[in-house]
């Protein structure tokens, strides 16, 4: 079809060619392009052009001055650091796991026991964020040290012999986990919470009335339906936790030391190795993606099923 | 925050006042750049080419030594004479960070690397050289450190602070064996020690094994090296990259040794803890002495105020607080600390303390991209 020979309507009927110009402009449907233009923008200027950035270092394309020399592919040999990834994917597995443990509970009394307190609850749960996460996580080391509140407890009730404190608190993969499970306990909460509230109560009522417990009830209906909130919060903590540099730098020590640590002292250590840096971000950024696609797989694959 | 100029705002009122200041120059100089007097000015007669170099001196300097040092003590005399040019700090961890920083066009005029950078920054093409006319204090800076500070028989580092790489340890707990760096490595302290987060561990495994050349190790030595430090990694409780963090944990008794500057051992002798500064002292090994250097950015806009703020450093009254205050040594050779505990823990007295046979100066390391590597890896392991 050729200019001025007329066009589709919104609802895709053809019209005829010789309809007034003025119509014929009120049919560019301008408010779709102008709404989700600037979020686009946004993400193409903040998301997507760091990321070739990133990458035409990591492919040797862009060089800092004075760097090492290197080829395309120099730094893909992930070989050395690849045990290190996986140590931080393990920690963060598991600190996403028991954390989605511990926050359901919480988010299912407060949204389906019927308190009348429950937002004040919430707000108790969420009140460690009125304080910075760095003063948090600092608040660790004071109760984890050799002489910290918990070994000082210890001492005194006679469960550990003074002088020979629990190490293993702080400057450890335990600490790191404990501190990151700790911080983002509210995050994990907050989805479930929002899920379980917003179930359909008539569900649980004809659950009910069928005969079944509150156990079957929560088995084959609630949890079922709030799965969504539950991977939603699972990956809340898991993405974040997984390249953590900050938590494991104040309380990991040498054991605690993270895959997020390696790429920030690549590009900030004894000498500037952007490539490498580059490309470590880049891996990790590419398999949180495709574990991400897996987890979104596995909870439609999951919905089908309940519906 | 990292990485942005900290006093660079004005106000209004300061912009009139700058531009009457500019524009009053203006015409006083005016006549005189007409006439083409675009000589080097020497020391005390700066203040016409400073005035012509206007906004904040844009330094790059270690936290400690910018705008949270008390009383601005090193660069006080420089605020007192360049009021309209107070410097905007920016922070750097290291030198590799200030070289990141400057590669991707952080525009400093002035920043500090340590002496063993000097070759690197000064071959780099990214500084150029001071002229030593323009300090006054020049003349009483120690000549072993001011000939430090030279590449090429140009002076492109001005000493000014320094010390050593250590040893601290409690020496109510640790019964060290040797004066070695070996303490850094005993399994007898498994849990309660501290390494430093720098290429330099590579350097320092080298020196207690033996390399004939800890800075330069051939690939042998630097396998070596580097099996070495992940076969005791698990010792070492934790890496250290800032005092503040290494003061909390030998502080509160999570460490017992670390590799530590003397001012650590000031701070830790402040807690009323009882500690000794070890200097390694077995076979070859030495402690590693430092040497802080300024460097001048080349082309940068501001070079006499850079001469006059790196002047009010080396001052003696600067130097004095310096060694009083934070427990390092000062290029001032007339500075004397108050302390006669600091004053023969640095050994004052002695022009030649960060040299052989004391200490090993720190030096330029040809491979250190290959160490910097190394060193991850042993983190990474």
């Amino acid at each position: 079809m050729g200019r001025g020979e007329g066009g589709l309507t919104v609802d895709g009927t053809a019209v005829e060619a010789a309809a007034p110009t003025a119509r014929r402009r009120r049919r560019f449907d301008w408010a779709t392009p102008s709404l989700l233009g600037p979020p686009v923008g946004w993400l193409l200027v903040f998301f997507l052009a760091p990321i070739v950035y990133v990458a035409l270092y990591s492919f040797h394309v862009r060089v800092l001055p004075g760097s090492a020399p290197g080829t395309a592919l120099s730094a893909w040999h992930l070989g050395t650091y690849l045990p290190l990834f996986w140590k931080s994917v393990q920690m963060s597995l598991i600190v996403s796991a028991l954390v989605v443990l511990v926050a359901y509970p919480l988010a299912y009394y407060l949204a389906l026991s019927g308190t009348p307190r429950k937002y004040v609850l919430l707000l108790v749960l969420i009140a460690p964020f009125l304080t910075s996460y760095l003063l948090r996580v600092l608040a660790w080391k004071v109760i984890l040290g050799d002489q910290g509140v918990v070994n000082w407890f210890l001492t005194k009730t006679g469960i550990e012999a003074a002088g020979h404190p629990l190490s293993f608190l702080l400057y450890s993969r335990f600490a790191v986990m404990l501190v990151l499970g700790y911080v983002w306990l509210p995050f994990v909460a907050l989805p479930i919470f929002v899920t379980l509230e917003s179930l359909d109560q008539r569900l649980l009522e004809a659950a009910s009335d069928l005969g079944a417990s509150r156990l079957q009830t929560f088995r084959r209906v609630t949890l079922p339906l709030s799965l969504p909130g539950v991977v939603a919060a699972f990956l809340f903590v898991f993405i974040p936790t997984v390249g953590e540099f900050v938590t494991p730098s104040l309380v990991g020590g040498t054991s605690g030391y993270m895959y997020g640590n390696q790429i920030h002292d690549l590009f900030n250590g004894g000498f500037p190795d952007w490539q490498t840096g580059a490309t470590l971000s880049l891996f990790l950024l590419g398999v949180i993606a495709a574990l991400t696609f897996v987890f979104v797989r596995f909870l439609r694959l999951g919905e089908a099923r309940v519906a | 925050m990292e990485g942005e100029p900290l006093d660079s705002k004005l106000s209004r009122r300061e912009v009139l006042r700058l531009a009457g200041f500019t524009a009053g120059i203006a015409v006083v100089a005016g006549p005189a750049a007409a006439c083409g007097s675009a000589a080097k000015q020497v020391a005390g007669t700066t203040s016409t080419s400073t005035a012509k170099e206007t906004g904040a001196l844009q330094v790059l300097d270690w936290a400690g030594y910018c705008n949270d040092m008390p009383h601005h003590a090193m660069y006080a005399s420089y605020l007192k004479k360049y009021p309209q040019n107070k410097p905007a700090f920016h922070f750097m961890t290291n030198e590799s960070d200030a070289l990141g920083k400057i590669r991707s066009g952080l525009k400093v005029d002035l920043f500090r690397p340590y002496v063993g950078w000097v070759e690197y920054f000064a071959s780099s093409g990214l500084v150029e050289p001071w002229d030593p006319s323009l300090i006054s204090n020049f003349d009483h800076l120690n000549p072993f450190m001011v000939k430090a500070g030279q590449y090429q028989g140009k002076q492109y580092g001005i000493p000014d602070d320094w010390g050593f790489d250590a040893i601290l340890y409690r020496k109510d707990k640790v019964k060290p064996a040797a004066n070695s760096w070996g303490l850094l490595f005993d399994d007898r302290y498994a849990g309660k020690i501290a390494w430093f987060d720098d290429l330099e561990m590579i350097t320092i495994a080298g020196m207690h094994l033996g390399a004939k050349d800890p800075w330069n190790q051939t690939s042998a030595e630097q396998s070596q090296s580097k099996s070495f430090l992940i076969s005791k990694k698990h010792l070492a409780r934790t890496y250290w990259s800032s005092e503040t963090d290494l003061w909390q944990s030998f502080g509160a008794g999570d460490i017992w040794i670390a590799y530590a500057w003397p001012n650590d051992w000031v701070q830790m002798k402040a807690k009323g803890l009882p500690v000794v500064y070890m200097h390694p002292s077995v076979g070859k090994e030495k402690p590693i002495a430092w040497v802080g250097m300024f460097m001048l950015l080349k082309g940068t806009p501001r070079p006499n105020l850079a001469h006059a703020y790196v002047d009010s450093w080396s001052a003696k009254p600067s130097a004095v607080w310096l060694e009083n205050n934070y427990g390092y040594g000062h290029a001032n050779t007339e500075a004397r600390p108050t302390s006669s505990d600091l004053l023969r823990a640095l050994q004052l007295s002695n022009p030649h303390a960060v040299g052989l046979p004391n200490a090993y100066l720190d030096r330029n390391i040809p491979q250190r991209a290959t160490y910097a590597k190394l060193w991850e890896e042993v983190k990474a392991a």
